[in-house]
This record gives C-alpha cells, structure tokens and sequence, in this order.
C-alpha cells in the first residue's frame, strides 16, 4: 500500500550525470534508489537510475547524505520555512551537530531571519498640513552631532551622526580596523576600537595622516577615536585610554547580551596574543561584566577616574545590550555618561554561541521609544546623546531611529559589508574571504585598507545624503527638528511596539495615549515620572 | 601644598579626586610626595608614568589604577580594587586590602603585607602580586599571566581557568577551580620567589610553598 508522505510537491531533485556514478555505470551504485524513503528515485530494468517522482521529495536530504559523489540536490520550489517548519533542514542539521559533538554552535556575523521592525515603519513626507519641505538640491540641512559640549574639554563634533560601533582588533584584521579608522577621517565621523586594543597606525589615520610623524594629511576632514573600556580590558593602559578622542564603558552588546566578547582561539595570532596578553591560540573570552564593577556607586567611581587619567578632556561613552532600555539607559545617566549607543537584537559579532545571536535580546527599534523616554524624563534628551545600533542597513533605518528620538546610528555589520563582505557568516573561524575578519595573512592581503576605507567614506556619504534628502522632505533643516509626527507605523504590531501613530487611524494607539499623552500640538511621547 | 624638608605633604582632607589629582600630577614630577587624609578618594594616584606617593592612613577604593610606573606605599589599609589594569610600577600596602586587589593587570608588582579580599588577581595577565596574609574566594579566576604568592589561605575555586601563570601558596585552599593543578616548584621558582621575599623584606619559607598552575591553555571550546 503506498504511503502518503507527509508534504510533496514541494522540492526539486537533481542529480548531475556527470559525477553520479550510475550515470556512468549504470546497474552500479544506486544507493539513492535505497534509501529514499518515499520512492523518489526508480531502478529500471536496464540499471539506470532517474528521478521518477520529485513530488514525494519531503526534503530530508538522506540521499544527498548517502551519495558517494555528491551528486544530488534538492532545492526547495517554496520557502522551506513554510513547508518544514519547525523541522527545516537547518534545524534538523543542528540537532546532529549537538548529537555528534557534544557541544553548542558558535557563529560569527549576526542575526539571521528576523524581519527588521523599521521595516514596518514609513516616513511622513510634508505637503501642506505641516511647514512645507525643504530642498535636498538647492538648500542647506544640518547634519552635525556633537557630544559632552558642557562636560569635556574636547567635545566630539560629528559631520554625520552616524559612527562605526565597536568591532575589535582580533576580531578583525588589522587592514579592516585601518580602513575603518580611513573612512571616519574621510566622512568626519568616530570609529570605535572595540576591546581589542588599539593600533598604532589608527592613530593617526584617523586623523587623516598618512604617517605618523602627522606631517602628509590625505584624508579631510579627519575623525574621532573612541577606544573600550570592556570587561576583558585587553591591551588597555593610562596611554592607550590618553590616545583616543573618547572612552567607551562596554556594558553589553545585542548580539550576545549577558555575555563577553568571543574570540576564539584560531583567530588568536602571535601579534594578536601579544596585544591582548594571552598565549596564542587561546579563547579570549571577555567576562560578562566588569569585575571590578559591584553596583552603580563603583560605575560612578570608575566613570570618574577615567575621566581624571584622560584629565576631563574626552566624553565618556556607555554601550548597552538590549536588555531593559528605560532602566538601564537611567543608570547611565546617573553614573555620568555623555553618550549611550543601544544595540538591538540584530546586534553584529565575530563570534557568538548561536542560540544567543537569534534569540536574546529586544530588537532595535522596539528600545528606542524607552530609552529616549528616560532621556526625557531625566531632563537630558539631546543632551546626553543616544545612538542605535543593531542591524542597521541605510539612511532610511537611521533617519526612523533619529526620528524616533535618536541623536545618531551606528553601522557595524553595514560597514563589514561596505568593506567587501558577502555575510556568509564565518567570522568566528577567522576565514573571511575578503580578510576582513581574518588573521590569515594571505586573506588578509586580499583586503586593500585604503581601498575598503574609500568604500567605507562612500558608504556613509551616500547614507549621509539619505538622511538629508528625508530630513528635507519632512520639512525640516537640521536633523534636531525631527519627531515621531515623522513617521508612521504600518501595521498595528508597530504601532503598539513603537508607540507612533497607526497609517489610516492617524492617532497613536489608546493605551500609549492613556500611559504617556501626547504633549498639546505634536505627536511627541509625553513624559512620565518613573525615573 | 606643604614642603617638610625635601618631601611635599599633600592634604586631602574635604577636597575632591579632581582637585587633589592635578596637584598631584604636578607634585610627583618634583620628588616624593605624602598624601594624608586620602581614605574617601577613590580612583586617587590613577595612570602616573612616575612618581614616589607615600599615603600616610588608608587609601579609599581604585588607588593605582592604570598606574603606570608609580611607585604608592599605604602605611595603613587599602580599599577594593587594588592597582586595577596596572601596567607597571609597584603598590605596597602595609596593613590589608579589600576585594579585587590586582585586577585586569599588565604588569608592575603589587605587595600587602596583610591579607586581600574576594577576586584577588582576576584576569591578572603580567603582574606580581604578593600577599602576606590570606586571599577570599574566587582568587586568580581567569588569569591569563603573572605570578600571584599567597603566604597565608586561600578560599574557595582558587585559580579558576587559569590560564597562564603561577600561583604560590603558603597556607591551604578550601577548593581548587576548573583547570588548575598543583604542581612541584622548580629551580626557576626558588630563585624568583627568593628574590621577591629578600626585595619587599617578606618573612617566608620558600620551599614550603605549593604551586598551581594551569592544565591547558584552551579549556572552554573544542577544535
């Protein structure tokens, strides 16, 4: 009696001639034929092997895995995540890797198949209701960010509000931290070492010099260096903090909040082992919090004498994992900082346990209404500056995160990929096959710094213009004046997410009215007195 | 500012880090320097390249962090992270100090004489850190380089993931973490522990001492 398989129609089978055995010597092999469970393959009468009924192909793969030549394919005709699901190949093979190894995956890049919120967010244009647009062509939009005006020596003046987040020396090669630190000099922007120490050549291209004696300035108008002060503190001393434009506290990052950084011990070279301490290919992984931090009273005593090595000069920064923004960004506050990056769910990494990448974490745009609400509430929005982090792809996301109440956004996996990255995901091996996140030198020769920092400037100058051509047509000039009554949420999720007015009902949702009113004339979230 | 003799007396009493902190930065290139009152100063003497610091009383939370060349004597206790990230220079203290002590360091040596708290020499990755007195739990946890000598006990989960490095200890450990083992001292470290106890006047019986070290340099993951 036939058996019906439980899903068909649904996946094409190949198999190609030219490497499959039975092609060649027919009445041979035809391992295919047997371990089909549902029939797909026939043996004929002269031994030739064909495919007789891909419909009963429910994409189990047994043959593929059987084949000595790998010969076969099986492509899904409709999405596997519709018909498999929750048994999709992908899954299926993860559950063997932990069977046949005993241990977790580890993945670099980052989130993977998660719908962005921002996509479900559209910008209001102006026409007559609101002050008419502004001319992206013939007029002028201020685009400048500055951070710790009243609290530094040395505020930090950004072209653009747009920074390269923190991405380790370790984690990536040293070509990719150059080029990083030559496109911020190009665009006027900040870079971030990340807590892998800091190259001394960064120090001054980022400053737009060519060499170190600073004498042959290639790059106007020059950028900012901030440097990390994380829970591994690798490679981090009273000069390594005096180097740079602005300290970093690390708190956590969205793609493996609750966690140290990763890297793992392939990538750990001698040059690498020598920055950071450590024998050579060790695991360098960062502790989750700061061991010398015990509660915010500690936080404020160590903002304070970072602030006293650096002698008041440069902005303290704050990054957090998306965890619980209003509460956390009011600790941030309270402990002194001059600036907070948020990274969502869809955070970047080289290296992280893969469970954690996919599935911990608030998304992006769903922290940014709570933490530009502490913002306010504490009476520091726009003073003290948030950035957003996490997945974010062009001047459209940052312009939504800015209007949303933003001071600025950070592209850490979009600079990877104006680099030269493809996302295929290896960053934990230390494969990269645009040297980009590898230690290899003869892949890492594959990556030109100065090449990968002409791609980086253009990147954020093409993403610059994108914010100013939608600041312009919401009728604003400079990105200060942007507010939620910019934007809108089109589905009723987003809306209750988000907090911003709902397409077509034109009003935000009831119970965000109710919880945080809107204050008379604009659609600006109200303030509350939780803080 | 107060000069006896040769030495300039530093008074701390009711001013804040910022304040007693660029004094002192112009002080310590003139020669010794003594800081009294200085117990609720946290962060005090932090990233000096130079300098010799007497602290006359206790020293307050963070004293010597990111020290970098300084050499800070405390006559009387000191509070919790002790020389933290320090990458060179030398912290005596003559009484006991809190949890923490010698944290995240490059380099430099560190000597109480008394006993250290809790997550003493965590994440150590050059430094030499003796202490006279007994340690808490939770000692040399990740350490990835460095010596730490312990002349007195330990507590529990000594050396936990150690990485690199050695650990002496005089006294008994209530337990041993993952990755440590205790091996036999060698020649080497007769003669570098010989040296230490002879320069910081350390009363000690060398020999006696038993070392822990680590078992692999790549505990956590596999391939």
């Amino acid at each position: 009696m036939p058996v019906m398989p439980p899903v068909n129609g649904t996946f094409c089978v190949t198999v190609l001639s030219d490497r499959c055995l039975n092609a060649r010597m027919p009445g041979k092999c035809a391992t295919c034929v047997r371990v089909c469970p549902h029939e797909v393959f026939r043996l004929d009468d002269a031994g030739i092997v064909s495919v007789q009924n891909y419909n009963a192909c429910v994409g189990c793969r047994i043959c593929a895995e059987f084949c000595p030549e790998d010969a076969i394919r099986i492509n899904p005709a409709e999405s596997e995540f519709l018909v498999r699901s929750p048994w999709t190949f992908p899954q299926v093979e993860e559950i063997h890797y932990k069977a046949q190894t005993g241990q977790y995956m580890l993945r670099g890049f980052g989130t993977m198949g998660l719908p962005s919120l921002f996509d479900q967010i559209t910008v209001v244009p102006s026409q007559l209701a609101s002050p008419p647009p502004l001319d992206k062509y013939r007029e002028e939009c201020d685009l400048e960010l500055v951070i710790g005006e009243d609290t530094c020596e040395e505020p930090i003046r950004l072209k653009y509000p747009l920074i390269f987040p923190a991405m380790s020396f370790g984690a990536l090669s040293r070509e990719a931290r150059m080029a990083l630190a030559i496109g911020a000099a190009q665009t006027g922007i900040l870079s971030n070492t990340g807590e892998g120490g800091l190259l001394r050549d960064e120090t001054w291209l980022i400053k737009g010099y060519e060499n170190e004696a600073r004498t042959m300035k290639r790059w106007e108008p020059g950028g900012y260096l901030a440097v990390q002060w994380s829970t591994g503190r690798w490679g981090v001393s009273a000069e390594y903090l005096r180097a740079a434009d602005a300290i970093e506290i690390k708190i956590g990052q969205g793609a493996k909040p609750g966690m140290g950084g990763h890297l793992l011990g392939a990538k750990v070279t001698a040059e690498i082992a020598a920055v950071r301490g450590v024998p050579v290919g060790t695991d360098a992984l960062s502790p989750c919090r700061h061991y010398d931090v015990q509660n915010l009273e500690d936080l404020k005593r160590m903002v304070a004498f970072l602030r006293d090595v650096t002698e008041y000069h440069v902005p303290i920064l704050f990054k957090l994992g998306p965890s619980r923004p209003y509460e956390d960004v009011c600790a941030c506050v309270e402990v002194g900082a001059d600036a907070i990056s948020i990274d969502g769910l869809a955070g970047g990494t080289g290296a992280s346990p893969a469970i954690v990448t996919q599935g911990v974490g608030i998304p992006t745009a769903a922290l940014i209404a709570p933490a530009v609400r502490a913002l306010k509430n504490l009476g520091v929005h726009r003073k003290v500056k948030l950035f957003i982090l996490g997945g974010m792809r062009s001047g459209l996301d940052a312009y939504k995160a800015m209007a949303m109440g933003a001071d600025g956004v950070g592209f850490g996996a979009a600079a990877e990929i104006a680099m030269g990255c493809r996302a295929c995901m290896a960053c934990h091996t230390g494969r990269c096959p645009y040297g980009i996140t590898s230690q290899d030198p003869e892949l890492r020769a594959r990556l030109d710094a100065v090449e990968a920092g002409n791609r980086l400037a253009n990147f954020i100058r093409a993403t610059a213009e994108e914010i100013k051509m939608l600041t312009m047509l919401s009728g604003h000039d400079s990105i200060k004046g942007l507010s939620e009554e910019d934007l809108r949420a089109v589905d009723l999720d987003t809306a209750a997410i988000t907090g911003l007015k709902l397409i077509g009902y034109d009003r935000r949702l009831p119970w965000w009215e109710e919880a945080y009113p809107s204050q008379a004339g604009g659609g600006t979230i109200g303030v509350d007195r939780r803080c | 500012m107060a000069v006896v003799g040769r030495v300039r007396e530093l008074v701390a009493e009711g001013r804040d880090l910022r304040a007693v902190s660029a004094e002192l930065r112009r002080a310590v290139a003139q020669g010794p320097v003594t800081i009294r009152h200085a117990g609720h100063l946290h962060g005090l003497a932090a990233g000096l390249s130079e300098g010799d610091i007497l602290i006359d009383g206790d020293a307050g939370d963070y004293l010597g962090v990111l020290n970098d060349g300084a050499y800070i004597h405390v006559t009387g206790n000191a509070g919790r992270y002790l020389a933290d990230n320090m990458t060179s220079g030398t912290v005596v203290i003559d009484g006991s100090c809190g949890d923490g002590a010698g944290q995240y360091c490059y380099g430099g040596t560190i000597v109480v004489r008394g006993s250290a708290g809790a997550l003493t020499a965590v994440m150590n990755k050059g430094a030499t850190i003796l202490i006279a007195g007994d340690v808490g739990n939770e000692a040399a946890t990740y350490m990835l380089g460095g010596d730490v000598v312990i002349l007195g006990d330990a507590g529990a989960r000594l050396a936990n993931y150690l990485i690199r490095g050695a650990i002496y200890v005089g006294g008994t450990w209530r337990s041993l973490g993952h990755n440590a083992v205790q091996a036999e001292l060698d020649a080497a470290d007769l003669e570098k522990l010989t040296a230490w106890f002879r320069r910081f006047d350390i009363a000690g019986d060398v020999p006696s001492l038993k070392k822990v070290v680590s078992l692999s340099q790549r505990p956590f993951y596999k391939s």
